[in-house]
C-alpha cells in the first residue's frame, strides 16, 4: 500500500488541514492588520502599537481590565468557592438551590444578567430606592464604577467557580479530612489546615482561568463601563472597531496585546492545572465524602445559600420580570403595579423579527456545535491515542483559546472581508467564528472522553480482524456518544450566551439572540429586551437542564467556558 | 460501673446507610491490650462498625463506650465528634496529607492539643524511630512509597498516644511480600507498646495471624467471637465454615446420642457413616473438614480413624504445600499436605481425620 493511502495518516491529514484553514488564517491577520499601516498601499509600521502607549488612555485602558479581572476573580472565588464547599462538603439545608441557580444561569445570556444588575443597582433600582425611603440622599450605590463593573462580573463568573470547585471538593479524599478529626482537629481547623490547603492547587488554577476570562470579558465592560467611560481592553477594540472611521491598525494591536497576555496566562494556566492533581493520591474503597456536620451553624449556611440564590438568581430574574410587564423603566413600587402591561410580551411575539432572531441563534449554535463535535471527535480521538500528528492537531484545535471573544470577531472579520467568499453580512460567518472559538471545548469533551475508554477496548477490536475505520466506527463512536452529547449541548448553550463574538459580526440581516439583547439595551428598548429576554432564558434553561442531565449520567465533567 | 480492664464496648449497635442495616444489632468489646480483628466479606460491616467506634458514622441505635466513657449513646442522644474520643486510626488509604513533611503529619495530633514544641520533637521522633521512618522526617510526604506512607500512617496514629487504635484494613493496599512483613511488625509493635486495637481485614489469613480474637461478621451480624484456632477449628456456621481456611462441608444426618468419647455418629449423603465432634448451635445436617487436617495414606490402612478409600483426581503443587482433589464416596474432597507426601494423579489412596477436627455444623 502507499503510504498516502494509509487510513491513519489519511484521517489526520484531512483533519488537520481543515482545523489549519479555520484557525490560523485569524492570527495570521491580527498580527498583520496590527503592523500594517491604513490606506491603500499598506506599508510595515509599528505605529499603531505605539499608539497604544501614546494615545488618550491607552495605559489606563490596561491598567482597568487588570484590575476588574483580577477583582472580579477573587469576588468569585469567594461567593462561588464558599458555596461550593458548603453545598458539596456539609450538612446545610437547601443546598439544591445552589444547583438550580446554577442551571438557570448556564442558560441565560450574561448581557441579560447585567442589564437585570443595571437595573437593580441603578439610580430608580430597589437598593437606591430603599436607601432614599431611609432617608438617604441621591444614590447609595454607583453602578457606573469599576466597582459596579467587579460587582456584577464577579456574581456573573460565581455559578461557574461553584461548578468547577464544587467538582474539585466532591472529588476530595474524604479519608485526609477524617483523619485530621482522628487526629484531634475540630471542623475548623479541618478545614484550614487540611481541605483547604489540599485544594488550593486547585484554586489557583481556577483563579487563572477565571482571570482569563475576565480579561477578555465584553457584556459588563461594554454595558456599565463605556457609559461610565471606563475603558477596558475589550471595550478598546470594540470601540476603535464602531467608531467611524473603524481603525482597524489601532484595534488589532490592543487585541494582539490581549492575545500575547492570555497566552502566556494560558501557559502558566497549564502548569497550574497540571500541578492541580497532585495531591491526588491513593484512595480508600471510595466511601461517598461524608459532609461535615456543622451543628447548629447549619442554618446559618443555609441562610448563606438561600441569599446566595436570591441574589443571583431571584433578584435579576424578578428584575426582568419587572421590566418586562412595564410599559417604561421605573422602579418597583406599588404604583408600578396598576400599570402592569403585557404589551412587552405581545410585541415580541407579534413581531416576525423576534422569532426570526431565535430561529437564526439556534440554527447558528446547533450548526457549530455539530461542526465542531465532528471535527473533534477525529482529532480529539488521534490525540488522546497518540495517533499521527496527534500533538499538530490538539495544539492547532486548541489554538483559539488565546482570543477573546471580541478579538476573534475583529480577526474573522479581517479574514473573511479579504477572502472572496460571500459570507461576510451572513450568519455563515457568526457560525465560522463560533466553530473556531468553541473548538477546543469540543476537543476537550472528545478528549477526556477518549480517556476514559480503555484502550484494551480498541486493541481487542483491532486483534478481532475490524480496520483503524471500522474501530473508529463501531467501538469508539458508540462509547463516545455521551461525552459528545453533552458536548453538543455545553457548546450550544455558550454559543447562545454569549456577545462578544457575534457583536462584530452581526448585520441587520443576520442577528443572533444576544446581539438584538444588546442593541435594544442601546437603543433603550428596555421593556421589549426584558420580555424577549426571558422567553429566551426559559427555553435555554431547559437545554441546560438536559445538558446537566446528560452530564451527570455519561459521567462526564464540565468544563468552564 | 465498667470494668476498667474493658477499652471498648458496643452494645447493640445499629448503623443504617437509607434503607439498608449496614451494622444489625453488633455487640463486642476489647480488653486492654487486646488486638480484635473483625473480619468479614465486602460489605458485612465491620468497616461500618470500626467507623462508629471512631465516630466517622451516624449509628441509629445502641451504646459504644471506649475506656468507660461513653462516646454513643442512642438512649442519651449522644454522639461525641471524633477528635473528642482519645481514639486513634489508621486509614486503608494511609491518608498521609501530602502538603507536609513526614514529620508534620506525625506531630499533627499534638499540635492541635497544644503540646509543647520540645516534647512533640520528642515524641515524633521516638514514634518514627518506631516504624523505622526516622531518616525520612524532612521529606515531603508526596515523596513516599506506599509502604513508607503505611509506616508514617502508624507513627501519626501512635503519636499522641491514643487510648485505642482503629486499623481499617491498613495492608490491603501493599503488594503480597510487603502486606505479610508489615503484619509481622504491626503485631510485634501492638504487643510491644500494649496498644488496644480493633481491626478490620477482609483477608483471613492476616486476621488469624495478627489477632488475639476474631470476630467474623456477615450481612451486619456477628457470626462467631473466638481465638485464631478455635475459628478456624471449630467454625460456628456454615459462613465461618466457607470464609475461614479451606474447610469441605460435607452434607448428611447426625445421629443424637453421642459414643463413649465424646463424638457422634454422623451418616452422609452418600450412605458412609463418620465420627464427628458436636459442634455449638448444631442443627445436624453438614459438618466442616479443613482441608489441613485430612491425612492420605496408601491403600490398605485401615486403623485410623474415619478411613475412607478414595482416588487422587488433580495434585497442585504450592511450594508450601500440596493441595489435592481427591474424589471420595461423598464427591471430592479437598486435602493439604505438606510438600514431601507426594501421591500420583489416579492412584488409590485412604482418606483419614480425626472426629475432633470433623465439626457438626
Amino acid at each position: 500500500m502507499r503510504w498516502f493511502l494509509d487510513p491513519r495518516l489519511l484521517t489526520s491529514l484531512i483533519v488537520g488541514a481543515i482545523l489549519a484553514v479555520l484557525m490560523l488564517p485569524p492570527l495570521v491577520m491580527l498580527v498583520q492588520g496590527s503592523v500594517l499601516s491604513a490606506g491603500g498601499s499598506p506599508v510595515w509600521t509599528l505605529s499603531h502599537f505605539r499608539d497604544l502607549f501614546t494615545a488618550h488612555r491607552g495605559l489606563e485602558t490596561m491598567a482597568n481590565s487588570i484590575v476588574f479581572a483580577g477583582g472580579s476573580t477573587l469576588l468569585s472565588l469567594l461567593i462561588g468557592g464558599v458555596m461550593a464547599w458548603l453545598v458539596e462538603r456539609t450538612n446545610a439545608p437547601l443546598r439544591g438551590l445552589a444547583w438550580v441557580a446554577t442551571v438557570i444561569s448556564l442558560g441565560t445570556p450574561y448581557v441579560l444578567h447585567v442589564v437585570a444588575w443595571l437595573f437593580l443597582l441603578g439610580p430608580v433600582g430597589p437598593f437606591n430606592d430603599l436607601y432614599r425611603m431611609l432617608g438617604g440622599n441621591g444614590n447609595l450605590v454607583q453602578v457606573q464604577s469599576m466597582g459596579g463593573m467587579i460587582l456584577i462580573e464577579g456574581f456573573l463568573w460565581s455559578p461557574l467557580v461553584f461548578l468547577l470547585l464544587g467538582a474539585t471538593f466532591r472529588a476530595a479524599n474524604a479519608d485526609m479530612e477524617e483523619a485530621a478529626r482522628i487526629s484531634g482537629a475540630t471542623v475548623l481547623q479541618t478545614v484550614w489546615r487540611i481541605s483547604i490547603r489540599l485544594a488550593m492547587p486547585a484554586i489557583l488554577a481556577l483563579a487563572l482561568f477565571v482571570f482569563i476570562r475576565a480579561i477578555g470579558a465584553f457584556e459588563v465592560p461594554a454595558l456599565v463601563g463605556i457609559p461610565s467611560r471606563i475603558y477596558v481592553l475589550t471595550t478598546a477594540v470594540y470601540d476603535s472597531m464602531t467608531r467611524m472611521p473603524p481603525n482597524l491598525g489601532y484595534a488589532s494591536a490592543f487585541a494582539v496585546v490581549m492575545v500575547g497576555l492570555v497566552s502566556v496566562l494560558l501557559h502558566f494556566y497549564s502548569r497550574l492545572s497540571a500541578n492541580a492533581e497532585k495531591y491526588q493520591s491513593v484512595t480508600g474503597k471510595g466511601y461517598r465524602p461524608r459532609p461535615f456536620d456543622l451543628g447548629a451553624w447549619r442554618w446559618a449556611a443555609g441562610g448563606l445559600i438561600l441569599l446566595n440564590f436570591l441574589v443571583v438568581l431571584v433578584l435579576p430574574l424578578l428584575a426582568l420580570l419587572w421590566l418586562s410587564l412595564q410599559p417604561y423603566s421605573r422602579g418597583f413600587s406599588l404604583a408600578g403595579m396598576k400599570s402592569l402591561t403585557a404589551d412587552n410580551y405581545r410585541a415580541v411575539i407579534e413581531a416576525p423579527n423576534y422569532l426570526e432572531l431565535a430561529a437564526n441563534s439556534l440554527i447558528v449554535a446547533a450548526g457549530a456545535a455539530s461542526v465542531i463535535m465532528l471535527l473533534a471527535a477525529f482529532a480529539g480521538w488521534i490525540a488522546a491515542r497518540r495517533g499521527p500528528g496527534g500533538r499538530t492537531l490538539d495544539q492547532l484545535a486548541m489554538l483559539s483559546l488565546v482570543f477573546p471573544g471580541i478579538v476573534l470577531g475583529v480577526a474573522v472579520m479581517e479574514v473573511y472581508l479579504r477572502v472572496p467568499l460571500p459570507i461576510y453580512g451572513t450568519l455563515w460567518i457568526i457560525g465560522i467564528a463560533y466553530v473556531i472559538r468553541f473548538m477546543p471545548f469540543g476537543m476537550r469533551y472528545v478528549y477526556a472522553g477518549v480517556l476514559q475508554l480503555h484502550i484494551e477496548l480498541e486493541e481487542a477490536a483491532g486483534v478481532a480482524g475490524a480496520g483503524y475505520l471500522t474501530v473508529l466506527r463501531r467501538i469508539v463512536a458508540p462509547l463516545l456518544t455521551p461525552a459528545m452529547v453533552a458536548g453538543w449541548l455545553f457548546i450550544f448553550l455558550i454559543a447562545n450566551k454569549e456577545l462578544a463574538i457575534a457583536v462584530l459580526l452581526a448585520s441587520p440581516g443576520s442577528q443572533v439572540a444576544a446581539v438584538a439583547v444588546f442593541d435594544l439595551w442601546v437603543n433603550g428598548q428596555g421593556g421589549e429586551l426584558a420580555a424577549f429576554g426571558l422567553l429566551w432564558t426559559v427555553l435555554m434553561t431547559g437545554v441546560a437542564f438536559l445538558f446537566f442531565f446528560q452530564s451527570r449520567r455519561g459521567g462526564t465533567d464540565i468544563y468552564g467556558n | 460501673m465498667t470494668e476498667p480492664d474493658l477499652r471498648i464496648e458496643i452494645e447493640d449497635l445499629v448503623v443504617n446507610y437509607g434503607d439498608v442495616r449496614a451494622v444489625d444489632r453488633v455487640s463486642l468489646s476489647v480488653k486492654r491490650g487486646e488486638l480484635v480483628t473483625l473480619l468479614g466479606p465486602s460489605g458485612c460491616g465491620k468497616t461500618t462498625t470500626l467507623r462508629a467506634v471512631a465516630g466517622l458514622e451516624d449509628p441509629s441505635g445502641g451504646m459504644i463506650r471506649v475506656n468507660g466513657r461513653t462516646v454513643y449513646s442512642a438512649a442519651e442522644r449522644r454522639n461525641m465528634p471524633a477528635e473528642k474520643r482519645g481514639v486513634s486510626m489508621v486509614f486503608q488509604s494511609y491518608a498521609i496529607w501530602p502538603h507536609m513533611t513526614v514529620f508534620d503529619n506525625v506531630a499533627y495530633g499534638l499540635k492541635v492539643r497544644k503540646v509543647g514544641r520540645a516534647e512533640i520533637v520528642e515524641n515524633v521522633h521516638r514514634v518514627l524511630d518506631l516504624v523505622q521512618m526516622r531518616q525520612y522526617a524532612d521529606r515531603p510526604a508526596s515523596k513516599l512509597s506506599g509502604g513508607q506512607q503505611q509506616r508514617v500512617a502508624v507513627a501519626r496514629a501512635i503519636a499522641f498516644s491514643p487510648e485505642v487504635l482503629l486499623f481499617d484494613e491498613p495492608l490491603s493496599n501493599l503488594d503480597a511480600k510487603l502486606r505479610v512483613t508489615m503484619r509481622v511488625e504491626l503485631r510485634e509493635l501492638q504487643k510491644r507498646l500494649g496498644i488496644t486495637a480493633l481491626y478490620v481485614t477482609h483477608d483471613q489469613e492476616e486476621a488469624l495471624a495478627i489477632s488475639d480474637r476474631v470476630i467474623v461478621m456477615n450481612g451486619g451480624r456477628i457470626e462467631q467471637i473466638d481465638t485464631p484456632e478455635e475459628i478456624y477449628r471449630h467454625p460456628g456456621s456454615l459462613f465461618v465454615a466457607e470464609f475461614v481456611g479451606n474447610a469441605n462441608v460435607i452434607e448428611g444426618q447426625a445421629e443424637t446420642t453421642p459414643g463413649r468419647d465424646g463424638s457422634l455418629g454422623f451418616r452422609t449423603a452418600s450412605g458412609q457413616m463418620l465420627r464427628v465432634a458436636p459442634g455449638r448451635n448444631a442443627s445436624g445436617t453438614a459438618v466442616a473438614l479443613q482441608a489441613a487436617y485430612i491425612d492420605l495414606f496408601p491403600p490398605g490402612r485401615s486403623d485410623a480413624p474415619n478411613a475412607i478409600a478414595g482416588t487422587i483426581h488433580r495434585r497442585m503443587f504450592h511450594g508450601d504445600f500440596i493441595q489435592y482433589l481427591v474424589d471420595w464416596p461423598c464427591g471430592q474432597l479437598l486435602v493439604r499436605r505438606p510438600p514431601n507426601d507426594l501421591f500420583a494423579e489416579g492412584s488409590a489412596v485412604v482418606v483419614s481425620f480425626a472426629p475432633e477436627y470433623c465439626v457438626l455444623l
